[in-house]
């Protein structure tokens, strides 16, 4: 492989690397707009304008990192000398001339590439003093499509949007129109930008010219709160960053993972937090429709499942537990002598997120952990859904008050309601959880540490963004509770603990351990026939419905 | 110099030519024909020993540029005329695809023989209607006998011809902008490396060659390398050479000289200045060349005295200005023509351009400050070689060389708070 020096820092990079990403290797950012290493080069910014030299011979002029490929030893780039400063003080000059400057109410304010770079290439002065500034009258607040929201007064035109409709979501709803000074990013006529992949134009924009619907004036950003996450909108399990202000999430936004969603997420995914917004919220815990404490909640449960010896207990798990709170309600199913678990998921749209030569990751069920819930412990029973199957139950626990549509349906809840007793787990007061002997608030996957099992079988780790508020507790927290009233070995759990545990304990999850949990999620080993069964069920559910 | 008889134009004002028959009674197809009984490689090493340098502005050898084509045959090859001649002031390819279309095919026919492309496009400019008629006859002509088609006259060497007009962008006339349209794209320029001679047209190697350059061929294979190098100034600057001379002078048109002739020669080879008028000021190769001054009268118009001299020979479209010219309106129109004419992807030249036709106006106008002049020089430095293409360049040329050249005039427009020069009516509607 080539070696290249970037101001005095030598790497070794592959082949056809361009001078962008070696630069990234040797830790020099070289500044760009246009550039995006999933997009077509064209170099049309011209802010990575670098000084190169060939086995010491230095090329006639700046060249643009972004189309200068490394190909062989002896390149030398710079990026400091004062011929690339003055470049680069040029161009943001360029740059800004005839933006409107309105930092103040724009949206972008804060991570924005117009702001960082002025703040490290530019000047602090205009010389732009006596002509009047181009704008586009009438393009200042354009939505795009359902989701985007054009200002073309802050347009740089470097037209990743373009290339990314083009190019990744392969719809091709943006152009580039007129000419000049005066060229302009806008849809084709009669087209809208509805792809199902629309709002990532808004995450590659650099500046505030392209704004997400909705987003548009929630937050100034420097504000926001952001911890690393997972997408829980399907199976496929993106990785997102998730944005709040004091628990209140404000965005998602995808989070770099080449295994799984690449640099994308979909809108679907990125509307999928409203849920935590627009649903009642569990905030204490229920016993007989009446709030009351932790203790004596826990008590009523621990002694109902402790005197039900005989009587058929069951569990009613669900897509969206973690892997470790699946785990510790199969434990707890153990110990009840149950072998009746299972883990209703529903179909949803089949969302796809392309990727870099991989193929894409699709994802049609509706829940982020159907394959993990499954893995640790509450796969294997019979549908408790259907016909009469709860009726039987001395008791039913359903780990998940808004496992699915079905439980915010009023037959289904009269129909699990037949069980004798009837323990409900969740953050949502669903009709379920009203309906409930026993209703336990607990946190959603903003509030919890976890790990999800994504279509590919690979287990992804997530942090808690905000601590739950009022009585809600982590529901890992809560079985552990719960167990150590049957064995007291299982008192102090916490998400770290259990994932150890049960990777100790499940042939799947051998070898890993929280703290040694790659960024990208690692791979299972998933004996061939063990998770088929429901795999097998889903399609048949899927065909049926098609 | 007298005893220069004229390559190129000879057919000019031969109504005959314009047929097959009459072409070829005035010695028409005599290259081709030559041609096509020599190897490619050995058609190329002659028109490298010819030292024939592009017509279109850049004065890149033609021959090298043809052996730049990889000589494998995994993927077609085209070639591609540039008759999209939209530079101000230029309008030498008109003459000769309204005049003497078949000769432009010939030159096409042998190139491609040369560099085994089996497809050639003329990509015509929009408003040359009258060329593209001509030319699709003469097109239509050669293919009935057989000079086009499955077997160039019976050699079995395939090359069909096309005909492509433009739809009026200067920016198409840049190689890789051409190369966008011709399939069908944006008209704007591509980020180079890869070159078009590995990935021009539809991803295939295709050299791209002015008209003039091409019709130079025809002759290099009839005369052979070494008449043509005995035309001229030196060993790199060879060959007859078409000059557009335009603007005060008696007799403006296109005249054919051998290249490297003074431009006082051509100066009075068109009549001498306008009504007798001093000359003040001309721009020897087209909108994007910077502007000379009468010091410079006795230059020889040649691609490395006039690259010598501070400008360009480019497409060697000659404007000659007399005294009664603004320089500063002058330069704001042709800033104004290259602010029009940017595609508007790369940063310098969309702001850029733009921007200095604000400042230049404003100049122009009696609203110009001081330091506007100091301020144009910098904007001419951020623009130069930092834009994706040419055309920044381009667009600097001029007003680089007017604050260099004439500061004394722009000096004249700040302090009088006016334009010195009589006012047209019409500056604003884009006279």
């Amino acid at each position: 492989m080539p070696k290249v020096t970037i101001n005095d820092r030598t790497v070794e990079v592959e082949a056809g690397t361009n001078v962008i990403d070696a630069g990234l290797k040797a830790g020099v950012l070289v500044p760009h707009y246009c550039y995006h290493p999933r997009l077509s080069v064209v170099g049309q910014c011209r802010m990575c304008l670098v000084e190169i030299s060939d086995g010491g011979k230095k090329m006639p002029k700046l060249q643009t990192a972004c189309s200068s490929y490394v190909m062989k030893d002896g390149w030398s780039v710079r990026t400091d000398t004062p011929e690339v400063a003055e470049a680069q003080k040029g161009m943001m000059e360029f740059f800004l001339i005839n933006h409107p400057l309105d930092c103040p109410i724009c949206d972008q304010a804060g991570e924005c590439g117009l702001q960082d770079y002025s703040f490290k290439h530019g000047v602090a002065y205009s010389r732009f003093q006596y002509e009047d500034k181009r704008t586009y009258p009438g393009r200042e607040r354009i939505p795009l499509g359902a989701n985007v929201v054009l200002n073309m007064n802050r347009c740089i035109q470097c037209t990743r949007c373009i290339r990314f409709t083009e190019e990744i979501a392969g719809t091709g709803e943006l152009g580039f129109f007129n000419r000049g000074a005066r060229v302009e990013i806008g849809t084709f006529p009669g087209r809208e930008l509805n792809n199902p992949l629309a709002t990532c134009v808004v995450d590659i924009c650099p500046v505030g010219a392209l704004t997400s619907t909705r987003f548009r004036f929630a937050e100034r950003v420097w504000y926001l709160d952001k911890k690393p996450s997972i997408c829980t909108g399907c199976e496929v399990g993106c990785n997102i960053t998730m944005e709040q202000r004091r628990g209140d999430i404000k965005r998602y936004k995808p989070r770099f993972n080449v295994e799984v969603n690449d640099y994308w997420m979909c809108d679907y995914g990125r509307a999928s937090f409203e849920r935590y917004k627009q649903q009642p919220r569990l905030s204490s815990p229920r016993l007989a429709a009446t709030n009351t404490g932790w203790s004596q909640a826990l008590d009523a449960v621990h002694s109902r499942i402790a005197g039900a010896a005989g009587g058929e207990i069951a569990f009613l798990g669900s897509g969206f537990l973690t892997t470790e709170e699946a785990y510790l309600f199969g434990k707890l199913a153990d110990l009840a002598g149950s072998q009746n678990r299972s883990v209703p998921v529903d179909l949803g749209t089949e969302w796809t997120i392309p990727r870099h030569q991989r193929p894409p990751i699709k994802g049609r069920e509706a829940a982020p952990n159907r394959r993990g819930a499954e893995l640790a412990g509450l796969g294997g029973g019979h549908d408790l859904l259907d016909g009469d199957a709860a009726a039987r139950c001395a008791v039913l626990v359903v780990c998940d008050s808004d496992f699915g549509k079905a439980a915010w349906d009023p037959e289904t809840v009269a129909r699990l309601r037949k069980a004798k007793f009837l323990v409900v787990f969740g953050w949502a007061d669903s009709p379920l959880a009203q309906a409930a002997d026993v209703a336990l608030p607990v946190a959603h996957h903003g509030e919890k540490d976890g790990t999800f099992v994504n279509v590919e079988w690979r287990v992804q780790r997530f942090e808690k963004a905000f601590p739950p508020t009022g009585q809600v507790r982590p529901a890992v927290e809560v079985l552990s509770d719960l167990l150590s009233r049957f064995d007291a070995a299982w008192a102090h759990q916490s998400a770290s603990t259990v994932f150890d545990r049960l990777a100790g304990e499940l042939p799947a999850f051998a070898g890993l351990s929280w703290r040694r949990l790659p960024a990208t999620g690692a791979s299972l080993h998933v004996p061939e026939a063990h998770p088929k069964v429901s795999d097998q069920a889903a399609e048949a559910a899927s065909e049926a419905t098609a | 110099m007298a005893a220069f008889e004229p390559v190129l134009t000879k057919n000019v004002g031969k109504p005959e030519a314009l047929t097959l028959k009459g072409y070829r009674q005035l010695g028409g197809y005599e290259g081709l024909t030559k041609a096509l009984t020599m190897e490619p490689d050995a058609i190329i090493d002659e028109v490298k020993k010819s030292g024939l340098r592009g017509r279109g502005g850049a004065g890149f050898p033609a021959g090298m540029k043809w052996s730049f084509i990889p000589k494998g045959k995994d993927k077609p090859k085209y070639l591609v005329c540039n008759a999209d001649e939209s530079e101000p002031g230029t309008f030498k390819d008109r003459l000769l695809m309204e005049n003497d279309p078949h000769q432009l095919i010939e030159g096409c026919a042998i190139c491609c023989y040369a560099v085994s492309a089996n497809t050639c496009y003329i990509y015509i400019r929009g408003e040359y209607v009258k060329s593209a008629v001509i030319l699709e006859q003469a097109l239509k002509e050669a293919y009935e006998a057989g000079i086009l088609g499955d077997s160039v006259q019976g050699s079995g060497f395939k090359l069909n011809m096309y005909i492509h007009r433009g739809a009026g962008a200067y920016i198409c006339g840049e190689e890789t902008g051409m190369l966008e349209s011709l399939e069908g794209k944006r008209g704007q320029p591509r980020v180079k490396p890869p070159f078009p001679a590995v990935v021009g047209a539809f991803g295939a190697p295709t050299v791209i060659n002015n008209v003039e350059t091409l019709c130079n061929v025809p002759h290099i294979l009839t005369h052979g390398a070494d008449w043509f190098k005995s035309i001229g100034t030196d060993e790199r600057n060879t060959g007859p050479k078409l000059y557009a001379i335009s603007g005060h002078v008696d007799r403006p048109g296109t005249y054919e000289y051998p290249i490297g002739v003074t431009f006082r020669e051509m100066l009075d080879g068109a009549g001498g200045m306008w009504r007798g008028r001093q000359l003040k000021a001309f721009i020897p190769g087209g909108a994007s060349a910077p502007i000379l001054k009468p010091d410079q009268i006795d230059i020889k118009m040649d691609f490395d005295t006039v690259a010598k001299a501070g400008s360009m020979l480019g497409s060697a479209a000659v404007i000659v200005m007399d005294e009664t010219t603004c320089m500063v309106r002058s330069v704001a129109r042709l800033a104004k023509f290259f602010n029009h004419e940017s595609c508007g992807q790369c940063t310098p030249c969309r702001e850029g351009t733009n921007w200095m036709e604000l400042v230049l106006k404003r100049l122009e106008h009696g609203e110009g400050t001081e330091s506007d002049a100091q301020k144009l020089l910098s904007i001419c430095k951020n623009i130069g070689g930092q834009s994706l293409c040419a055309l920044g360049d381009a667009a600097i040329g001029p007003v680089k060389s007017l604050v260099d050249r004439f500061p004394e005039e722009i000096e004249q427009h700040v302090r009088e708070r006016a334009c010195p020069f009589p006012q047209p009516r019409y500056f604003e509607n884009g006279a």
